[in-house]
């Protein structure tokens, strides 16, 4: 690849290179998203957007829809502090199951393939549960730009987990491509009243002010845990074909709606 | 024969102080020691709480009511890890020890054991961290300071020792649990590993028994597949707390003890049950300057043995995920997956098949393979004290025959409710339990016989082929 000197047109073609491991499908489209990059668009939308970062560009407008029946393969991370849940949330989603009694803190990083069918598509999720502890920091930060979707633990009956989001976003800023979905959740949200230590309106503040989509979970009950990965899969797949196929898609909105219709008891809350 | 006494070797004599006024004094000792005073106090000021007297004897209390203790510490004087109880308010029990080790350094001497009735404490220092060993199980000295070393290396394993000495070079005063936290349970687990399994006292590792040829064709699938990846190092093949298989590359080879703290870390983290997982882990005998990267996964739901891929390329993960698909993809095909799974619900061999009049138990090591086979416990060692105190049995023998400096080739002992018998030749160590009032003519008749049986089984029970690629 050539060198280029612009700083913005830098910008879009970093972006490329952390897209270079991608699957064959989405090989060839960042590759046809590369001669449209580097020869016209380098204009970012200025409306906000779903995730709400800066510089946020809706990648699909360049791109050719890609057939909604072939199997799209996304990299979601779930992120956090130690014990929050994010191995529990992932094997709830995975088996239906909830691992009760000792807590075993995941070594590394754990990997997951999950297939979702969004309406008449296939969403491969590749699914990366990290540990949450210090020292495997630099790791997980390795895979950070590979990315499509993050999701955000942190645990409601844990003031501190929530109190480092905020760190955790600023490292995601750093390390993770721009483009990525962004799930905020509010885990173990099942908990005596009295043992929780966020309330549900702190998460949203929280989550509204990072522009982020925000839920919470619980992996024992199984509160919303299919609708987070769905959620997540939903916007994936959005990204690659949404406006031809649906017009738009707002992962917030679908949230919403899902958490309402499902679970009268957390709106209320 | 020899008492366990001859082993302190300690620079200090063996003090006529009991624990119990050593630990009540921890206050005055701390107030007393204006070194160690001061550092306690930069680091973490102590409760100011009228009733801390009384709240650390009941802690101690609670202390006195386990027979071993590890204790971590860095060498500035903060806690790193205790073995039952909480650091934070064992402040002052560590800033007595980091006192008793200070004394001696300055006079130019180093404390290595101090023993008070039955109790055995024992100092490892490893700077920049400090591990302290509590045994009232009269377990012999050197036992305690292997386990401490042990205890050391899985430190070691989770920072690398550059990453150590670099953070205290820093910052002296930095509280290493920030980095260790996670690794607690698996440091509870190798202590307790340490104090059951006879792999540890005889330095070697067990094996999957099975059937040799279906072995070869497990290691041959592994070894074809491995080799074809540059940069994989090591590759292992687990199940539960034995060996089925191991491949390496060429100059290279996985000691002992690194291979018991990967077998704890397998075993002691449920979570790659249920992903296949990447990590980062240092092997501190192989090299503790680095990690290597560990790609962990069972080989399938319906087979449950664990594959450990050892590289030291950390973009490694794709290309060792599909090795391993492969791996298990050819293991299903040729029949290995159910091979495996029969080995591991197999009743595992039992001693009375060798049919040998008053054995009751043995431990059987080839020396140069490092290997050991442990046959199941059998009446009368049916309970689990019983079969701890035939471990503390074994593990003195153990050390007596291996003392530094000499070279005893049979010991014959006879106990109160047993009588055991240790053996060595060029090739094999035996460790055998008879009845108690077995002769010595008796024993070694037995000697001849188990050799000859063991001929015959050793196929299955050990591992002669490491092959290299």
């Amino acid at each position: 690849m050539k060198k280029i000197k612009t700083p913005i047109l830098a910008m879009a073609l970093d972006d490329n290179i952390s897209d270079d491991v991608f699957e064959s499908i989405e090989e060839a489209e960042v590759n046809q998203n590369t001669k449209n990059l580097l020869t016209t668009d380098t204009n970012y939308d200025k409306r906000p957007s779903s995730t709400g970062y800066r510089d946020y560009k809706l990648s699909s407008a360049t791109r050719k829809p890609s057939d909604p029946s072939l199997k799209i393969l996304h990299k979601t991370i779930l992120l956090g502090d130690s014990g929050v849940g994010k191995t529990s949330l992932l094997v709830k989603f995975d088996t239906g199951k909830f691992q009760t009694g000792n807590f075993s803190a995941t070594v590394g990083i754990g990997f997951t393939n999950k297939i979702i069918s969004v309406d008449d598509s296939k969403v491969k999720l590749q699914i990366w549960d990290t540990a949450g502890q210090e020292r495997f920091r630099s790791v997980t930060h390795a895979y950070y730009r590979d990315a499509h979707a993050l999701l955000l633990l942190y645990d409601v009956t844990n003031k501190i987990s929530f109190d480092n989001i905020r760190a955790w976003l600023s490292e995601i800023r750093d390390y993770a491509n721009e483009q990525v979905v962004i799930m905020l959740i509010g885990n173990k949200a099942d908990c005596n009243p009295s043992d929780r230590m966020v309330k549900r309106e702190d998460g949203e503040r929280l989550a509204k002010e990072y522009s982020v989509t925000f839920m919470e979970t619980s992996a024992k009950s199984g509160l919303n845990v299919e609708i987070a990965f769905m959620a997540v899969a939903r916007e994936l797949l959005f990204k690659k074909t949404g406006i031809e196929k649906k017009g738009s898609f707002n992962v917030q909105d679908y949230v919403k709606e899902q958490t309402k219709s499902n679970c009268p008891a957390c709106s209320t809350t | 024969m020899i008492s366990s006494e001859e082993y302190s070797e300690n620079m200090e004599e063996a003090q006529e102080t009991d624990i119990s006024i050593l630990v009540s004094d921890v206050n005055n000792i701390a107030i007393e020691e204006s070194e160690v005073n001061k550092s306690i106090s930069e680091n973490k000021p102590l409760p100011s709480s009228s009733e801390q007297s009384n709240s650390y004897e009941n802690l101690f209390d609670q202390l006195k009511g386990h027979n071993k203790h590890i204790f971590v510490l860095s060498t500035a004087g903060k806690p790193i890890y205790t073995r039952f109880g909480n650091e934070n308010q064992l402040a002052s029990l560590f800033g007595l020890m980091l006192a008793l080790m200070s004394v001696t350094q300055d006079s130019n001497d180093t404390l290595q054991s101090i023993c008070c009735g039955r109790t055995r404490i024992v100092f490892v220092n490893k700077d920049p961290i400090i591990l302290v060993g509590v045994s009232q199980r009269s377990e012999p000295y050197d036992q305690i300071k292997k386990q401490l070393i042990y205890v050391y290396n899985n430190i070691i394993s989770t920072l690398t020792l550059t990453q150590l000495k670099k953070i205290f070079l820093n910052r002296t005063n930095f509280d290493l649990r920030r980095l260790m936290s996670g690794s607690e349970r698996l440091i509870d687990k190798l202590i307790t590993f340490t104090e059951n399994d006879p792999g540890f006292l005889l330095d070697s590792i067990s094996c999957l028994q099975m059937p040799s040829n279906s072995r070869d064709k497990i290691t041959q699938t592994i070894l074809t597949e491995c080799s074809k990846i540059k940069n994989l190092v090591f590759g292992l093949l687990i199940a539960q707390k034995h060996i089925i298989s191991i491949v390496r590359m060429k100059k290279y080879s996985l000691q002992v003890s690194d291979i018991h703290l990967i077998l704890n870390l397998i075993n002691s983290t449920e979570s790659f049950k249920t992903a296949e997982s990447w990590t980062p882990i240092c092997l501190p005998t192989f090299d503790s300057s680095g990690y290597m990267h560990a790609h962990i996964s069972y080989l399938a739901e319906d087979c449950q043995a664990c594959l450990v891929l050892l590289t030291i390329d950390h973009d490694l993960f794709f290309t060792l995920s599909e090795a391993k698909r492969k791996i298990t993809e050819k293991m299903r095909r040729n029949d290995c997956l159910q091979a495996i799974n029969d080995a591991i619900i197999r009743q595992p061999l039992s001693l009375a098949r060798a049919n040998i009049l008053g054995l009751r138990h043995l431990l059987y090591k080839i020396k140069n393979r490092s290997q050991h086979w442990c046959p199941p416990f059998t009446l009368p060692y049916n309970t689990d004290t019983l079969q701890q105190n035939l471990m503390s049995v074994y593990c003195s023998l153990i050390s007596q025959m291996n003392f530094p400096g000499r070279n005893l080739k049979v010991i014959y002992q006879q106990l109160t409710s047993e009588t055991i018998v240790a053996w060595a030749t060029d090739e094999v160590e035996l460790y055998m339990c008879f009845e108690p009032m077995v002769s010595k003519e008796c024993a070694t008749n037995a000697v001849t016989k188990l050799t000859q049986w063991m001929k015959k089984e050793e196929d299955s029970l050990f591992i002669f082929n490491i092959p290299m690629f």
